[in-house]
C-alpha cells in the first residue's frame, strides 16, 4: 500500500470504527529489504534442512524397526491363520494367546522380578566399579598404570564365549587365585578346607561385576577413562586447593560432571545383564525343580504347553519361531520403557558441568 | 583480631628470618635442598596410593578370579584330550602337546589364515562406516528436533539386539524368511533388492568418475546399510554421551564470536568428542572381531566340536592378532585425540 517516495511517516489506515493499522514499509530502504527476504529465506533453508533430517531419521527408524513390526504382527496371530497363505502382517483372527500363555505358563512375573535385581545390582555395581577405575586410570600416575590399561583391553577383546569352559569350572567350584585349580588350592579351601559351589546363584556375575570383568566392562571402563581425561584438571586442583580431599574431589566434584557417561553405561550394562542368554546357559542351566532361577531367557527357551500345536499340523517350526519372537518382545518391552526414562536424564543430566571463565 | 595479626606478623618475621638465614649461610640451603624434594616425593606416593585405591578392584579381579581363568584356559591348549578305558570306564586322559596345536593352526587347518584375512579386509570396510555413521546420528539426535525422544528410543533398540539372545532370535527368524520381504536383513540374500538397485547406485558414482575403489566401497555400504545401523548402535549412544557431556558454554561463546554451525563443529565439538572417537574405534575393532558372526568366530566354534582343546589354541593366535591390530588402530587414533588438559 505505501510508496516508496513518502519516506518520512508511515502510511496510516482506518479499518473499522476502532481500530487503525499502520504500514511502516515505507520506511525501509531497498537494503533493508534485501536482508529482511535473505533471513526468511534461511528460516526456509533451516526448515528444510530439518524436514530432511526428519524423514532421514524415519527411514533409519523403519530399517530398525521393520523386523519387529512383522513379529508384532504375528504375535497375534492364531495357529490358523499361520498355516493360512492369504494372511500377511494382519491376522484374521487376531488374538492375545501366545502372550497369555507366555505370561501365565512361563512365569513371566517372577521371571521379571529376578531378572530386575539380578540386572539392577549387576548394573549398579559395574557403573560404580568403571567409574572408579576409570577415574584412577585417567587421572593418578602410579606404577603399572600402563599395564592396567592394556590388561583392560585384553579383557575387552577376550570374549567370555572363548573361556566358558574355564569360567564354568572356576565358578563351579570357586575359589580365589586358583592357577590349575584341579591341581592346588586356592584360598578359599586352604581356609574353611573346601571350594564354594556358586551355580544358580547370582554371585558369580557379582563376583565378576566387583572385579570389573562382566560382560564387556572393559569398554565402560575404558569409557570412563577417555572421559575423566578430558575433565580439565583446574578442575581438581582448584578443589584441593580448598581443602577437599581425593576421595571427597571425585564423588562431589568429578562424579556429577560424569551423569550422562553412568547412565549411558548403567544403561548398557543393565540392558545387557537382562537379555543374556550366555551366563544364563552357564550358571543356571537345570531342569530341577529345586536349583531352577526363572530368569527372563526361560521366557523364550521355554514352550508355553498349551501352545504345542497338535500332530501334523504344517509350520511347526514356523509358529516355533513365532512364539520365540513374541517371548523375545516381551523381554525387550521393560527395557524400552525404562530408557524412555532414562534418556530424559541424558539430556538433562549435564547442565552445570565447565569451567567458568 | 590484634592478637591474630600480631600473630601472623610473627609469622612472617619467622620466615623471613629463616629465609635470610638461608641467604646468608650456605650450610642451611644444603639442607632445605632435600628436606623439599622429601616432600614432593611423598605427595607425589600419596597421590599414587590414591590412584591403586581407584584401580584396586580391577586388580583384583585380574588377580584373584580372571588370570587364573585365562590360565587355565591356556594351560589346555598345550594338551590333547584322549578317552582311555581304565578298568572298564572310559577316562579322560590328557596328553602334552606342547606347540603343536599353534603350528598346526598354521601349518595343517586348510582355512585358518584365509579366514582371518577376510575377517581383517571386512573390519577395514566397517570401521570407518560405523564410526562416522553413529557419529553423524549422535549430532542428529543432540539438536531438537520432531520426536527426538521416540528416535532415540528407536535407535536404541540396536543396543539390546547386539546381545545374544536377541541374536538367536533374528537367527530364528531369517532362517524361516520371516523378515526377508522387501528389506535387507543382514544376510546378504536379499541385499537392496527392496529399498535400492545396486546397479543405480553404481551407474550414478560411475558417471561421476570418482575411481573405482570409492564405487565398490559406497555400494557395499549400501549393500550392508542394515548391519551397519544395527552395529553402530553402542557407538552411537557413547556419542551422544559424550555430546552432553560438552559445556553448553563453550557453545554460547562461540556463538558470541559469530561462528557458523560447520565452524563449531570441527573447532568445537569434534575435538572436544574425539576421545570417545578412541573409544569406538577401539570397541568397533573389538566388537567386529569377536561378534558371533565373524568369519573368524564361526570357524573356531566349528573347530570346537572337533577338538575343543585346538580351538582353544586357535582362539588365543587370534587375539593375538587382534591386539596387534587394535595397537595400530589406538596409534593412528590416539595421533587425533584433543584432551582438555594444560600440557
Amino acid at each position: 500500500m505505501a510508496s516508496m517516495n513518502e519516506e518520512s511517516t508511515p502510511v496510516v489506515r482506518r479499518e473499522t470504527k476502532n481500530s487503525i493499522s499502520v504500514d511502516f514499509e515505507g520506511k525501509l530502504t531497498f537494503k533493508e529489504r534485501l536482508i529482511q527476504k535473505l533471513k526468511e529465506a534461511n528460516t526456509w533453508i533451516t526448515a528444510g534442512v530439518n524436514v530432511l533430517k526428519f524423514i532421514l531419521m524415519l527411514g533409519v527408524s523403519f530399517v530398525i524397526l521393520y523386523p519387529f513390526l512383522a513379529r508384532i504382527a504375528n504375535s497375534f496371530m492364531t495357529q490358523a491363520d499361520v498355516l493360512d497363505a492369504t494372511v500377511s502382517l494382519v491376522p484374521k483372527n487376531p488374538t492375545l494367546e501366545i502372550y497369555q500363555a507366555i505370561i501365565f505358563e512361563n512365569n513371566y512375573f517372577e521371571g521379571f522380578i529376578n531378572t530386575l535385581l539380578l540386572s539392577l545390582m549387576c548394573a549398579v555395581i559395574q557403573m560404580m566399579v568403571s567409574c572408579l577405575v576409570g577415574y584412577g586410570l585417567a587421572k593418578f600416575k602410579f606404577k603399572g598404570n600402563s599395564i592396567v590399561m592394556i590388561a583392560v583391553i585384553v579383557t575387552m577383546v577376550i570374549p567370555h564365549s572363548a573361556l566358558q569352559t574355564s569360567i564354568m569350572k572356576h565358578f563351579a567350584s570357586f575359589d580365589l587365585a586358583t592357577v590349575l585349580s584341579w591341581q592346588y588350592p586356592g584360598i578359599i579351601e586352604l581356609v574353611t578346607g573346601d571350594a564354594l559351589d556358586l551355580t544358580f546363584t547370582f554371585w558369580p556375575l557379582f563376583i565378576l561385576s566387583i572385579g570389573g570383568l562382566a560382560f564387556k566392562n572393559g569398554l565402560y571402563i575404558y569409557l570412563m577413562r577417555q572421559f575423566f581425561k578430558g575433565v580439565p584438571d583446574e578442575l581438581e586442583e582448584s578443589a584441593y586447593v580448598d581443602g577437599s580431599g581425593v576421595f571427597r574431589t571425585f564423588f562431589q566434584i568429578i562424579l556429577p560432571l560424569a551423569v550422562p557417561m553412568m547412565i549411558t553405561i548403567f544403561l548398557f550394562s543393565f540392558s545387557w545383564q537382562w537379555t543374556d542368554e550366555f551366563y544364563h546357559s552357564l550358571f543356571f542351566y537345570t531342569d530341577d525343580p529345586q536349583f531352577k532361577v526363572i530368569l527372563m531367557p526361560d521366557m523364550y527357551t521355554q514352550m508355553p504347553p498349551s501352545l504345542i500345536p497338535p500332530n501334523g499340523y504344517g509350520a511347526k517350526t514356523l509358529y516355533y519361531n513365532i512364539v520365540q519372537n513374541t517371548a523375545g518382545m516381551l523381554i525387550i518391552a521393560p527395557l524400552i520403557i525404562m530408557y524412555l526414562f532414562c534418556q530424559r536424564y541424558l539430556v538433562e543430566g549435564i547442565e552445570r558441568s565447565g569451567i567458568v571463565g | 583480631m590484634e592478637e591474630t595479626i600480631s600473630q601472623e606478623t610473627t609469622v612472617a618475621e619467622q620466615i623471613t628470618e629463616n629465609a635470610a638465614e638461608v641467604v646468608e649461610n650456605d650450610e642451611p640451603k644444603v639442607e632445605e635442598k632435600p628436606q623439599r624434594r622429601r616432600r614432593s616425593a611423598s605427595l607425589e606416593k600419596k597421590r599414587a596410593m590414591a590412584g591403586y585405591v581407584f584401580v584396586l578392584p580391577f586388580i583384583l579381579g585380574v588377580l584373584l578370579v580372571y588370570l587364573p581363568i585365562l590360565i587355565d584356559s591356556i594351560w589346555w591348549s598345550f594338551f590333547i584330550r584322549s578317552y582311555v578305558p581304565v578298568d572298564g570306564v572310559m577316562t579322560e586322559v590328557y596328553t602334552p602337546n606342547y606347540f603343536n596345536f599353534y603350528i598346526n593352526a598354521f601349518v595343517e587347518s586348510p582355512s585358518f589364515v584365509t579366514t582371518l584375512l577376510s575377517s581383517i579386509q571386512q573390519l577395514l570396510f566397517e570401521v570407518p562406516a560405523i564410526i562416522i555413521f553413529a557419529l553423524f546420528i549422535a549430532v542428529v539426535l543432540n539438536q531438537k528436533m520432531l520426536g527426538r525422544a521416540a528416535f532415540r528410543a528407536i535407535f536404541f533398540v540396536p543396543v539390546i539386539i547386539a546381545t545374544g539372545l536377541m541374536d538367536s532370535i533374528n537367527g530364528a527368524d531369517i532362517a524361516t524368511g520371516q523378515t526377508q520381504a522387501g528389506i535387507d536383513d543382514g544376510t546378504g540374500a536379499s541385499a537392496g533388492a527392496g529399498i535400492i538397485n545396486m546397479l543405480d547406485v553404481q551407474y550414478i558414482f560411475q558417471s561421476m568418475a570418482i575411481g573405482g575403489e570409492l564405487v565398490t566401497y559406497v555400494v557395499g555400504l549400501v549393500n550392508n546399510i542394515y548391519n551397519i545401523i544395527n552395529y553402530s548402535g553402542v557407538q552411537m549412544l557413547i556419542f551422544l554421551a559424550g555430546l552432553q557431556s560438552i559445556s553448553p558454554s563453550i557453545y554460547e561463546a562461540c556463538r558470541i564470536d559469530g561462528a557458523t554451525g560447520w565452524e563449531t563443529f570441527w573447532k568445537v565439538t569434534f575435538p572436544m568428542i574425539s576421545p570417545m572417537i578412541l573409544v569406538n574405534a577401539i570397541y568397533t575393532v573389538i566388537d567386529s572381531f569377536t561378534r558371533s558372526s565373524n568369519p573368524m568366530m564361526v570357524f573356531i566354534n566349528g573347530q570346537t566340536t572337533v577338538d575343543p582343546h585346538y580351538a582353544i589354541a586357535m582362539y588365543w593366535i587370534y587375539f593375538v592378532v587382534v591386539l596387534l591390530i587394535i595397537g595400530v588402530v589406538a596409534a593412528i587414533a590416539s595421533t587425533m585425540v584433543f584432551y582438555q588438559r594444560k600440557d
